[in-house]
């Protein structure tokens, strides 16, 4: 899901950064320096992921891995995500500089959605409910990913619904893997370090 | 935020690391034997069509997407849609530096220049009666030995194309590795250097973390 360089308009490119800059602001902001190397971890694993492709369906895409960032991180998975685009295109040409702040905001603003809607219930008792929102976490992270994807591109001009269509539909089974390694690695976890689960949004 | 030692009981004690080990692993693995995102179109010249073709980094062809062809000032030419095989050819309608731009769906692009100089063909080739047709027949009547015989300018033309379409067909494969954009191979050694990256920006975080801190 990474938009190249000349697809999109001057105004999108400018809108995409200046909200990827105040999501990192934030990010930064709220990162607790203890968790740095975590951060350093996640980023690393959010840099990797989109070499792994799905070989299903008609299109070519690969695991974002932009849920799980959001349910371990929270805020900081902005510069999290914003590092990893950065050496993405860097090294693999994903992407783009130019399109780095929209790339990076696409694929970060659901992550910290994701992590709003669902951390507290993943860092419940209840284990059904847990596992059931990690998996709802990496699944609507994808998806909000695509329908933000498609506003980019809508609004450089290309019909909204077409396009959501046809990028939703590709990542379908993205979305139902990201959900499983959400809820493998929320699982996984809970059992061997909770602490980890409940460092986001939590009060300091 | 506690201030006083973070390390003491904060996040990066033994029991984590097995987990996070394990989730960069399981990534990592897989990782090294796939390829992935961007798309790529390349295109080359033979006799005077165009050929391009585009793919997926991974390989997969790009079915269906859309080609526009634009000349050096940016006037758009011609505009088709790949096949079934990722592959779209044109005429040029004119000589001139050509701007391919494939657009793929999901917001992917790319674009490849094919300078006016590779458009051979009878637009732009030498005419019959230049230097290299007078080395030809001296050449060709040399070669005959005793009786040098003078080519009809009809049958150096005749020579000339069959030539040129055997070259066409045997340089085909290496025009196209070397027009081939150096795209597929994502290497180790890439991914290697943007984790060490990473983590170098977090040693350079902790190191200044830990001189305030004291």
């Amino acid at each position: 899901m990474h938009i190249s360089e000349g697809v999109l308009s001057a105004p999108v490119l400018a809108t995409g950064a200046a909200l990827t800059a105040a999501g990192c602001g934030i990010g930064l902001k709220k990162l607790d320096y203890d968790r740095v190397p975590q951060v350093a971890l996640l980023t690393s694993a959010f840099f990797v992921a989109s070499l792994i492709h799905v070989p299903i369906g008609p299109s070519s895409v690969h695991l974002v891995l932009n849920g799980l960032l959001g349910l371990l991180l929270g805020w900081p998975a902005f510069p999290a995500i914003l590092i990893a685009l950065f050496l993405q295109a860097l090294l693999f040409q994903f992407g783009g500089i130019t399109t780095l702040g929209v790339n990076a905001f696409n694929m970060a603003f659901p992550a910290i959605i994701c992590s709003y809607l669902f951390a507290y219930a993943v860092k419940g008792k209840n284990n059904v409910i847990s596992m059931g929102a990690a998996f709802a976490c990496g699944f609507l992270a994808i998806l909000l990913g695509c329908l933000m994807v498609a506003l980019s591109l809508a609004l450089t001009g290309d019909p909204f619904v077409g396009i959501a269509k046809v990028v939703v539909v590709a990542h379908l089974p993205v979305m139902i893997i990201e959900g499983l390694i959400t809820l493998f690695s929320a699982g996984f976890l809970k059992k061997l370090k909770p602490e980890l689960l409940g460092a986001v949004h939590a009060k300091r | 935020m506690p201030k006083d030692s973070p390390l003491k009981k904060g996040w990066p004690s033994r029991a984590t690391w097995p987990s996070v080990i394990f989730l960069i692993l399981v990534i990592f693995v897989s990782a090294s034997y796939t390829f992935a995102h961007r798309v790529v179109l390349f295109a080359y010249v033979e006799g005077d069509k165009v050929f391009t073709e585009s793919y997926f980094s991974d390989g997969k062809r790009c079915q269906d997407s859309r080609i526009e062809v634009f000349d050096s000032l940016g006037n758009k030419l011609l505009e088709g849609k790949t096949d079934k095989n990722g592959e779209f050819s044109f005429n040029p309608p004119k000589k001139t530096d050509l701007r391919i731009v494939l657009t793929a769906s999901m917001g992917h692009k790319d674009e490849y220049t094919i300078p006016s100089g590779e458009l051979g063909g009878e637009a732009g080739g030498s005419s019959p009666g230049s230097e290299s047709h007078k080395a030809a027949k001296k050449v060709f009547g040399a070669e005959n030995g005793s009786s040098p015989r003078q080519l009809t300018p009809r049958e150096v033309e005749q020579i000339r194309t069959v030539v040129e379409e055997i070259l066409d067909e045997k340089l085909k494969p290496v025009m196209r590795l070397l027009s081939k954009p150096q795209a597929e191979g994502i290497s180790f050694v890439q991914v290697m250097g943007g984790i060490g990256f990473i983590f170098g920006i977090m040693g350079i975080i902790l190191y200044f973390r830990s001189r305030r801190g004291r």
